[in-house]
């Protein structure tokens, strides 16, 4: 009885969703693919036409490519859906996800789908650097598709109005401070009008930029595993005081909390002279510049470091086998050299392939465009962005510690040894 | 509301008071229209005669297909709201007219629901949903709003202040429980109605996550959700598109408010809500 009354509801509600409903063919394996789109331009159309391709070469697969908003509404969208039992077959989720996607159990690794050379030589075809990111306990979950690094933006117009050489960027955190204190510029009142260097600490990239900072000063600010940070570190908190100090001793930074979102904005409109941001901006800047600028690797105190960033494509466990073997192989064929290469021209990612560089298309646009060639070459001496196990509680808790260093709530060490007590406190069961 | 006040410099604190809250409260509402009519050279800078133009809305129209994104969610609204009048009306007559054995239990339960987030049923919904293949539907996406518990109460509230003399008047005329529910407590209720109208359209239109998850589609993708393709963080925020987006998107319920600015005063007024 309960169960007939089921489905006479279940009909109604059916024939009231008459509109909503398509016909599903049964021949094909349907492949559901979640991606959010970060940078602007008509990325929805650039995807569309890859899987478009895909499915020409490919005529037994039916991919449905979901656009989901940003990285933050593509994961929850994705995580409900595969909680719920009914997962997208594979999803381009943020790098650092790897541990919360590994923990909930959803995903599966890539290594279970690669079985023939080919296959091999196509992971191997990676950047060490960013493969290192989708790499746990020994099993590969993710392969890079829309990778960044962070990069330092220059002006080249405020360099030489200051008497400097317009074309040597700073590679020392010395140099940084000195070239910012010279294009510092003031009003008749003492206004700052053009600051020398601007590093975003909200929310979002606070912790990526310093994963950076601290890199340069030859830290790390976690282990491979995801288990344990060293926010303690004398290391780590002398970067954070350096970066504290480029607006509190030096004053060649806005005071408090430069915004992430604003930061293109300021350089473009001559505010601040040096800023640190992603190589995603590039199309951006380039496009709207009215002045000469120049993109450099980041400075360093013991080496040059930068940090990476982006996201990977998973496969989600809970789809059924012949789906996760089609995503695999649409997997391979978007992060392919030939649609790397065009991804980094229409998007301003860095392709994490060396094959991709070696396209024609791609080698042209660096011929025209040599500042896109930055990135890659930094890409060697970049690490991996702050990731551990319950990675939204652990990145929160470093970024209110950021915060609160660069607000002058509390002093730099204060700061990271609450930001390290409350991490030790949330990844105590991961502690083997 | 009838508060006197006796002395006149109180009168002109709180009048103060009041236009200082408002400019605090609609100065955003400025900006975005500043920033939305204006190039992006002056997104952050003000002049008086700074060149207008409606360049950003073009860029913004041209970027998303907007035009189904508002029947989309015009549908949405429409479809919750028809339904919660229904139900809501018909569970708060059956509270208020024909009590029975346990139903002031059953009361409590439906005012229970009002202290479950509706978030917490993110995955129980969808796994609902896609139970009843209602995936990507604007049916599916509707479903888990179709009643209301805020609308059960606060209709059974008003309709228990109808006077019972007006009930029985009616059945003395011949009138039956459907009739004497459209011809006596409907009518009556009627600023409730608006009150609650306006409540329920505001959410809807403005709902996010619920129809984020559910949405895989153009067909059925929603305002809100839509305009998520200009908060490109990534790159920075280009603020004259941001806010050309928004200034779309709340503009059908902006203008409908300042036409009917009156009735939802004073709706808002007779039916307690605030």
């Amino acid at each position: 009885m309960q169960h007939f009354r089921m489905t006479g509801f279940r009909a109604a509600v059916a024939s009231l969703a008459l509109a909503g409903l398509t016909a599903v063919a049964e021949a094909k394996t349907q492949v559901t693919f979640y991606y959010p789109v970060q940078v602007g331009g008509p990325l929805v159309q650039v995807i569309d036409g890859y899987v478009a391709k895909f499915k020409a070469a490919n005529p037994e697969i039916d991919v449905v490519p979901v656009y989901s908003g940003n990285y933050n509404d593509t994961t929850t969208k994705a995580l409900t859906a595969a909680k719920s039992g009914k997962p997208p077959t594979t999803a381009v989720l943020l790098a650092t996800d790897i541990f919360t996607l590994i923990d909930e159990d959803v995903v599966q690794p890539l290594d279970d789908f690669a079985g023939t050379p080919e296959d091999k030589a196509w992971i191997a075809g990676f950047m060490p650097a960013y493969l290192k990111s989708a790499q746990v306990d020994g099993k590969l979950w993710a392969v890079p598709f829309q990778r960044s690094t962070a990069v330092l933006y220059w002006n080249k117009k405020a360099f030489a109005e200051a008497g400097l050489d317009p074309n040597k960027p700073p590679t020392t955190w010395d140099e940084m401070v000195a070239y910012g204190k010279a294009v510092l510029k003031k009003d008749a009142s003492g206004k700052v009008t053009r600051w020398g260097v601007g590093i975003p600490g909200n929310v979002g990239s606070a912790q990526w930029l310093f994963g950076a900072l601290a890199a340069q000063n030859g830290a790390r600010l976690m282990n491979d595993a995801g288990t344990e940070t060293y926010l303690t570190d004398p290391k780590v908190v002398e970067a954070l005081k350096f970066w504290v100090d480029l607006g509190k001793v030096h004053g060649v930074h806005p005071p408090g909390i430069q915004e992430w979102g604003t930061t293109p904005a300021d350089f473009l409109e001559g505010r601040i002279a040096m800023i640190w941001t992603t190589t995603g901006n590039l199309t951006n800047i380039a496009k709207n510049a009215t002045f000469d600028f120049g993109l450099a690797p980041y400075p360093g105190k013991v080496a040059p470091a930068s940090v990476l960033g982006g996201g990977n494509f998973y496969i989600f466990s809970g789809a059924p086998k012949e789906e996760k073997e089609a995503a695999f192989k649409l997997i391979k064929f978007l992060t392919s050299d030939e649609i790397q290469a065009d991804w980094a021209i229409q998007t301003g990612y860095v392709a994490p392939r060396d094959g991709a560089w070696n396209q024609p298309n791609l080698k042209e646009y660096v011929a025209k465009l040599p500042a896109a060639e930055v990135a890659r070459k930094q890409i060697a001496a970049s690490v991996p962005e702050f990731s551990t196990h319950e990675n939204a509680r652990t990145t929160k808790a470093l970024n209110d510690g950021l915060a609160a260093a660069l607000t002058g709530a509390k002093t730099p060490e204060k700061a990271m040894a609450d930001a390290q007590a409350e991490i030790e406190r949330i990844l105590k069961p991961y502690k083997k | 509301m009838s508060v006197q006040l006796r002395t006149p410099s109180l009168t002109l604190l709180v009048t103060l008071g009041a236009w200082l809250l408002a400019i605090i409260w609609v100065s955003p509402l400025l900006y975005a229209v500043w920033t939305a009519f204006h190039p992006p050279a002056y997104a952050a800078r003000f002049e008086l005669f700074a060149p207008l133009t409606l360049d950003n809305f073009a860029r913004v129209w041209n970027a998303a297909p907007f035009a189904r994104y508002f029947l989309n969610t015009f549908m949405l609204v429409t479809l919750i709201l028809v339904c919660q009048f229904v139900v809501c009306t018909m569970a708060a007559y059956a509270f208020v007219c024909f009590p029975f054995r346990g139903s002031n239990v059953l009361f409590m339960i439906v005012l229970l629901q009002l202290m479950i987030m509706p978030e917490v049923l993110l995955v129980e919904n969808y796994r609902t949903l896609s139970k009843l293949g209602l995936l990507d539907t604007i049916t599916g996406m509707a479903l888990p709003y179709l009643a209301s518990a805020f609308g059960i109460f606060l209709f059974r509230q008003t309709f228990k202040s109808v006077p019972k003399e007006l009930e029985e008047a009616a059945r003395l005329e011949g009138a039956g429980p459907i009739q004497v529910l459209l011809r006596v407590f409907v009518p009556i209720a009627k600023p409730t109605y608006v009150a609650y109208g306006l409540v329920t359209v505001s959410y809807h239109w403005n709902n996010f996550l619920w129809p984020l998850v559910v949405s895989n589609s153009v067909q059925t993708r929603p305002i809100t959700v839509g305009l998520q393709v200009f908060a490109t963080v990534e790159q920075g925020i280009d603020w004259s598109l941001v806010t050309a987006a928004t200034m779309l998107s709340v503009a059908p319920l902006l203008i409908a408010f300042l036409i009917f600015q009156r009735q939802f005063v004073q709706s808002f007024v007779r039916a307690g809500i605030r």
